[in-house]
């Protein structure tokens, strides 16, 4: 048998790879890899689609919007940024407004003190400024994602309010004050003060930290008595018991409020009133009082919060006073009493400790959770 | 977890990642149609799309077992409208309230089926990509099984931890800017600046870096020649340090460069030649003291020149400088210094309510389960509410 002929070795296609295609199409077909051939593969086609939408229309996303967001739901099909379409337009003629502005400037400099002119310069630079900036982002800017419109890309804390939060809570030390004052949900509160504490002894991330804040909307620090919440306080959870119609006739003349409400899903166990569920009850009871009513209410709860952390911090220490601790090298040893007796009359109740004979194991069972379930903090 | 084309174009799938190909895929994305298929392909097709975006690393079996039917959400309440009305003006009537003609647009629906996939939301993986402290949620994912990441100070290697409310969780910041900053080959393709790998090959050979030479050399000359003076020092510098004392000056030489507005065109001059000095010096990689000092004193003179100009000027310079300290060149780092946010990363930056992040430290708290509100959901998904819909009812036992 002859030896096979190999094909003939066809000279290598084109592999020039200079930096500047690096990041354009980077299939060009080659006449001599495919020489009878007009068509291109299709995977390339789509390929080449998309490297023109990126060149195009989507290089809008590849650097971050200098002071604002830049979200798909912001653009048009042809990549024009919607809510600066007129800016282009007054650019121009502003330019032209300020050439003619200038002329008149220079001619009445010789008779016009310094001061004015001083001061109109300034006023014309602001007026420029504000007409070049982009407007503030509407709530359509502010979708990552076009098909969805029930999602949106909601404010962050900024960082003189998280500092703010921070400083006020230390000073005041009451965390549910704090959260009705600022419109902050008192989680959130808790949090950026956890957070601070950590942060105050740690390296940080700053151009991390900068540049994801620059692409995030932010709510500001108001400081007026009554600051533009940053979120709703007041959520009321929806109870399961209320997601399905239930029909309760009652006569007309009836005054048929909250609790009545309450009763009717069960007389014995009544789902509470709204104003009872909420996490600032104490705003609704404060709605009808004066403003230093109010300053002394809130003092009072205050003082009561306090109290309530102060007991519950005695109570964990005289818990965990009861358990005997062993020093070790790396851990500690805690010693805790248990009783024979907690497995109950029948052995199997559920608070009963270690493995008792004849008790099967549920740890091969579907749908048990092996890997932790909670760090203690 | 089973390896999958990660971005097709050809059925594209929509992914938890920042990656290029996935923004186009997310702007072109269309509902499927449903008028050519029956009720069990659109719900197939639903789950196969909505799976692939959230959570496609758990497996199918524990999807459905984390899957729930019962879906949370809040109503926002006014304390003031409750203090005034006891409810009976919603019972009035014929039972729902009075008919006014002033009652104004109904409030907006509730996006419970936005909401489908909820339980994703809890999981450790799944809030560090939200967080933005990684590119992809399989990104995410390493950083938890490789032992980057703590849940309240204690180390956690399970990705499929699910966060209670209250959890901080905090990412390694090294292995953040890395996940979230610009490529380091990025700089030999982009434009961006005259940033150098290789300080011998991408070095611009200029006539003024040639006639600069002659001095540079008799500089070190000068250094070499007075080497006991340095040596008595007690704080001398080890050549690392010396080398990243040149690469900090360079900085600072650039940002001054940056802004040429405030430069008159012979401080221009001399600060571009100061850099090329400075590049050469840093290249060949063995600067001495006596050097460092006197480029340190170099920079300080142009300083004080260009700080003679205004009083606004040198607060900028001054807060320029401070920047390129905070964010300083860094060869050593394994992500492109000065750091800068990696391409397409804006397109993807949002935080959802249910976290409370603080970047600086890279540390994020987990408040509360996600909840539908009137008109919001706040589980991020890219798809329509319908695609979302037919994908809930095939998670339902009877289908």
């Amino acid at each position: 048998m002859p030896p096979r002929i190999r094909a003939p070795a066809l000279q290598p296609p084109n592999t020039t790879y200079t930096p500047s295609t690096r990041f354009q199409c980077p299939y060009h077909p080659s006449s001599q890899a495919r020489p009878f051939s007009n068509s291109t593969p299709h995977a390339s086609r789509l390929r080449r689609r998309m490297f023109a939408w990126l060149q195009g229309p989507g290089r809008a996303f590849k650097e971050p919007l200098p002071g604002s967001t830049n979200y798909l739901g912001a653009y048009d099909r042809s990549g024009a940024l919607i809510r600066g379409r007129g800016l282009e337009r007054r650019a121009q003629g502003q330019r032209e407004e300020g050439k003619h502005a200038s002329d008149g400037a220079e001619d009445e400099a010789v008779g016009v003190d310094a001061l004015t002119e001083e001061k109109e310069r300034l006023e014309r630079e602001a007026k420029e400024k504000r007409e070049g900036e982009l407007p503030p982002e509407t709530l359509e800017d502010l979708r990552p994602f076009p098909l969805n419109r029930e999602f949106r890309s909601q404010a962050v804390l900024s960082e003189e309010l998280r500092e703010a939060i921070w400083e006020r809570v230390v000073k005041r030390g009451s965390v549910r004050g704090v959260s009705a004052a600022l419109g902050v949900a008192m989680e959130r509160v808790a949090a950026v003060v956890r957070l601070k504490e950590v942060e105050r002894n740690k390296p940080l991330a700053l151009p991390y930290a900068r540049a994801v804040l620059a692409m995030l909307p932010q709510t500001p620090l108001d400081t007026r008595i009554k600051p533009r919440p940053h979120e709703s306080i007041n959520d009321l959870p929806v109870h399961q018991a209320t997601t399905t119609q239930l029909f309760h006739p009652v006569s007309e003349s009836r005054h048929f409020t909250r609790v009545d409400a309450g009763l009717v899903f069960d007389s014995r166990l009544p789902l509470l009133p709204a104003d009872a569920r909420i996490p600032h009850p104490e705003l609704v009871a404060q709605a009808g009082m004066t403003r230093t009513e109010v300053l002394e209410a809130q003092k009072a709860l205050d003082e009561k919060e306090k109290e309530e952390r102060r007991l519950r911090e005695e109570k964990r220490k005289k818990r965990e006073a009861k358990n005997k601790v062993v020093q070790g090298r790396r851990w500690d040893f805690v010693f805790q009493e248990v009783s024979v007796e907690s497995v109950g009359e029948d052995g199997r109740s559920a608070k009963g400790v270690g493995w008792r004979y004849g008790f099967p194991h549920e740890d091969r069972k579907r749908g048990q959770v092996k890997i932790p379930r909670r760090v203690e903090a | 977890m089973r390896r999958k084309v990660p971005h097709g174009l050809k059925r594209p799938k929509v992914r938890q990642t920042w990656n290029k190909y996935n923004l186009y895929n997310i702007s072109r994305m269309q509902t499927p149609t449903a008028y050519d298929k029956t009720f069990f392909q659109q719900k197939w097709k639903a789950k196969a799309l909505t799976r692939a975006y959230h959570g496609e690393q758990i497996k199918e079996k524990h999807w459905e077992r984390m899957f729930r039917r019962s879906i949370p959400a809040v109503v926002p309440m006014d304390h003031e409208y409750l203090a005034k009305h006891d409810g009976s003006e919603l019972a009035a009537g014929r039972g729902s309230g009075l008919d006014e003609a002033e009652k104004g647009r109904s409030p907006a629906k509730t996006p419970y089926m936005q909401m489908t996939f909820h339980p994703t939301e809890r999981r450790l993986d799944t809030a560090i990509f939200r967080a933005l402290f990684a590119s992809s949620a399989r990104q995410a994912r390493q950083f938890v099984t490789h032992g980057f990441v703590k849940v309240n100070g204690k180390k956690m290697r399970y990705p499929g931890y699910m966060l209670n409310p209250g959890d901080m969780f905090q990412v390694d910041p090294e292995r953040v800017m890395w996940a979230t900053g610009a490529r380091k080959d990025q700089d030999k393709y982009e434009t961006s600046g005259e940033y150098m790998t290789t300080p011998e090959e991408n070095e611009p050979v200029d006539e003024v870096a040639e006639e600069d030479e002659d001095a540079d050399t008799a500089a070190t000359a000068d250094a070499e020649s007075t080497p006991t003076a340095d040596a008595t020092e007690a704080t001398e510098r080890t050549p690392e340090e010396l080398r990243k004392n040149l690469t900090a000056l360079m900085e600072q030489a650039k940002t001054y460069l940056k802004d040429p507005k405030d430069l008159s065109p012979k401080q221009k001059i001399e600060l571009r030649s100061f850099r090329t000095n400075l590049k050469r010096a840093i290249s060949r990689n063995k600067a001495t003291e006596s050097e460092a000092d006197d480029y340190e004193s170099q920079l300080a003179a142009l300083t004080a020149q260009v700080e003679e100009l205004t009083k606004e000027q040198a607060k900028l310079l001054k807060e320029a400088l401070q920047r390129a300290h905070e964010n300083p060149y860094d060869p050593s780092k394994p992500y492109l210094t000065p750091w800068a946010p990696r391409p397409y990363m804006s397109a993807f930056a949002f935080i959802p309510r249910y976290l409370e992040v603080s970047h600086n430290i890279c540390s994020a708290v987990y408040l509360r389960h996600p909840v539908a509100r009137p008109g919001l959901a706040e589980v991020p998904t890219p798809f329509h509410k319908e695609t979302n819909q037919l994908a809930h009812a095939w998670y339902l036992r009877r289908r």
